[in-house]
């Protein structure tokens, strides 16, 4: 189990310092395929590199098992990388790579054989060990490079987008193997990603980041059915951010309304939320389509867009106050027509900002 | 319009150019008068006469005379043994500075040492030598030692900016993900270093070690002033016979050091196509 407490990294000092990461806390549950999920430069591999050793935290600490690895070198720490260029060392055969790490704690020869020919049977590329590394293609390197880190048996395996150098279909058929893999060891992954589909897909937990902040951790389930902020629902894609009132809260249940409609109670992020003006999420396949005059219509818009996708049709409904929701549907309204949208309550989610 | 500047571009082009009259012509006078004298010395080194102007047959008999020439002998043997101390403490010198100065970080005065390092290649040699010189009689006489030593520590000093350009090179195009990778898998800094990161270098290594072994088997102005008595390198042993007229021993001599120099240029370049 990894811990990061309160850790900040800030780079230069003075006028010209960058805070990367601002008082971040964590824990990475032992075993666990865990997920590093944000935007470009909001500090994904500075996490890693702190918990690699290649940094150290500016504040705060970094233990593992309960103890203290923050300030430890690299080669001290029971944590291996895959780096996002393989970095595989080119003057050495596949077999001498894979065994780098071993040869390095002056483990016997035969045990470093051993482990070289087990490591290279699981990423299935035993017939290759004698080849130079550049004799590879990319997607062979890839799994060097995943035997290497794997072959001194780390505690934890850190991953910097391994797959996004690859092609799609390397990339889907890498995805089931990173956890196969991960199955098979039951060594604690620490994976990074900007791609949310392959959080969703591969996960076990996913820590959502911006800027230099985690926004939230948890299962792929609760970050896609319950972010907890705009940002996190905005960047996991495809749900709907509609305006409402927060009207105040009862026990754990918000009290909102949409436009001058009745009030109604819906689950909340948080409760210290103040009233007026809020977000609330709206997943698209919660969604009825319904006539505009309905009483149980929530809101009211007009279609701008319909597109077609063969289990159904998706369709683009803009609000009276400007903003847009997708909805699903299995017959869609024409284009102009006026709607009404109605939603189970207990779907509806409202947002931090 | 970019039909216009296609057409200019095409008419200058590298490939045009190679066809003017004018620049053929020139380069061709360079390439002949660089060329021809030592064609011609060459040629003569096998000239069966004492003769260095009138051919008359093939032979090797001057390299038979300066192979049994006893101060040519000493002097090459010094020569190569001047050259090989100071090609193997400049390249060690130098290949710290090149670490020192690309895996260092960033700190201040990085530029400067860079600059204060190469800057000897800009200075005129005969101002180096003269500063040498001065300084080595000075310190000569504090410390009362003598021999060879002087001169070797010479010629280190200055090989080391030679040695030092191919290897800064070869480091800061290597990537330091291979070091980090080293330290992630256990490798304290020194078997990083050891199993990574020097034989990675090795080819720079090598280059400006020939570089150094070639500026050092050369060196004339610098020996000519630092070196003491019994300490006749094979070029100033030339420069000697030179001034006595040129004979067809000293072709043959001259050739030797050719092959070799051009041999080791040809090394270095090899090595450093290989690792590309
Ligand atoms: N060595 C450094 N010196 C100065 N600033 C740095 C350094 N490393 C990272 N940063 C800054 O820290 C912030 C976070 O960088 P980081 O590389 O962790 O982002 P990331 O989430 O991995 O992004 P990406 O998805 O693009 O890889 C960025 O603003 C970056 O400019
Ligand atoms: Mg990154």
């Amino acid at each position: 189990m990894i811990d990061v407490k309160h850790v900040t990294k800030r780079f230069g000092e003075g006028q010209t310092a960058v805070t990367a990461l601002r008082d971040i806390s964590l824990t990475i549950p032992e075993g666990s395929f865990f997920t590093l999920l944000g935007p470009s430069g909001c500090g994904k591999t500075t996490l890693l590199r702190l918990i690699a050793g290649f940094e150290l935290p500016t504040e705060g600490e970094i233990t593992l098992d309960g103890d203290s690895i923050g300030h430890l070198a690299p080669n001290n720490r029971p944590v291996n990388t895959v780096f996002q260029s393989y970095a595989l060392f080119p003057h050495m055969s596949v077999a001498r790579n894979v065994g780098f790490g071993l040869e390095m704690l002056k483990r016997p020869k035969a045990e470093i054989e051993a482990t070289i020919h087990e490591m290279l049977e699981l990423v299935q590329l035993g017939e290759f060990a004698s080849r130079r590394v550049d004799q590879l293609s990319g997607g062979q390197q890839q799994r060097v490079a995943l035997a290497r880190a794997l072959a001194p048996r780390p505690k934890v395996l850190l991953l910097d987008e391994p797959l996004s150098a690859l092609d799609l279909k390397l990339r889907k058929g890498m995805q089931s193997e990173l956890k196969r893999l991960q199955n098979e060891t039951g060594i604690t992954f620490v994976f990074v990603t900007h791609d949310q589909s392959e959080a969703l897909a591969m996960s076990d937990q996913i820590a959502v980041m911006s800027a230099g902040a985690v926004r939230q951790v948890g299962t792929p389930e609760e970050i896609y059915t319950a972010p907890q902020s705009r940002f996190v629902a905005d960047f996991i894609g495809d749900t709907n951010i509609v305006s409402a009132t927060l009207l105040g809260f009862e026990g754990d249940k918000a009290s909102i309304r949409f436009g001058e409609g009745t009030p109604l109670t819906v689950q909340t992020a948080s409760t210290s939320l103040k009233p007026g003006a809020v977000h609330v999420a709206l997943r698209p396949e919660t969604i009825d389509v319904v006539d505009e005059g309905a009483d149980r219509a929530l809101l009211r818009g007009a279609v701008v867009d319909s597109t077609y996708f063969g289990a159904g049709s998706q369709m683009l409904v803009r609000l009276d106050d400007g903003v847009a929701v997708l909805v699903q549907v299995a017959t869609p309204r024409a284009i102009g027509a006026r709607v009404g949208l109605e939603c189970d309550t207990s779907m509806l989610h409202v947002l931090e900002d | 319009m970019t039909k216009f500047l296609s057409l200019f571009r095409r008419s200058t082009g590298s490939r045009e150019l190679r066809r003017q009259p004018l620049f053929t012509g020139m380069s061709w006078l360079v390439l002949v008068f660089l060329y021809a004298p030592i064609a011609v010395l060459v040629v003569f080194s096998f000239n069966d006469n004492r003769s260095v102007v009138r051919w008359t047959e093939f032979s090797l008999r001057w390299y038979a005379a300066a192979l049994e020439n006893d101060d040519i002998r000493r002097s090459a043997m010094i020569s190569i043994q001047v050259a090989l101390t100071a090609t193997i403490f400049s390249t060690v010198i130098a290949t710290m500075a090149a670490l020192a100065t690309t895996r260092g970080g960033v700190y201040r005065g990085r530029a400067a040492a860079i600059a204060l390092i190469n800057q000897p290649l800009m200075i005129p040699e005969i101002v180096t030598a003269i500063a040498t010189l001065a300084f080595f009689s000075i310190l000569r006489q504090l410390t009362g030692v003598t021999g060879i030593g002087w001169l070797i520590l010479a010629h280190t000093v200055f090989c080391v900016p030679f040695a030092y350009m191919p290897i800064r090179a070869r480091l800061s195009d290597m990537s330091v993900t291979y070091e980090a990778a080293a330290a992630d898998l256990y490798a304290s800094p020194w078997q990083a270093f050891r199993h990574v990161t020097l034989p990675l270098l090795m080819p720079g290594v090598m280059a400006g070690a020939m570089l150094a072994f070639v500026v050092s088997l050369d060196d004339v102005i610098i020996t000519l002033l630092v070196a003491g008595p019994g300490e006749t390198t094979l070029p100033i042993y030339i420069l000697g016979q030179i001034r006595r007229g040129v004979t067809p021993e000293v072709n043959a001599v001259s050739t030797i050091l050719i092959g070799l120099t051009v041999a080791m240029v040809t090394l270095t370049f090899f090595l450093q196509r290989k690792q590309k």
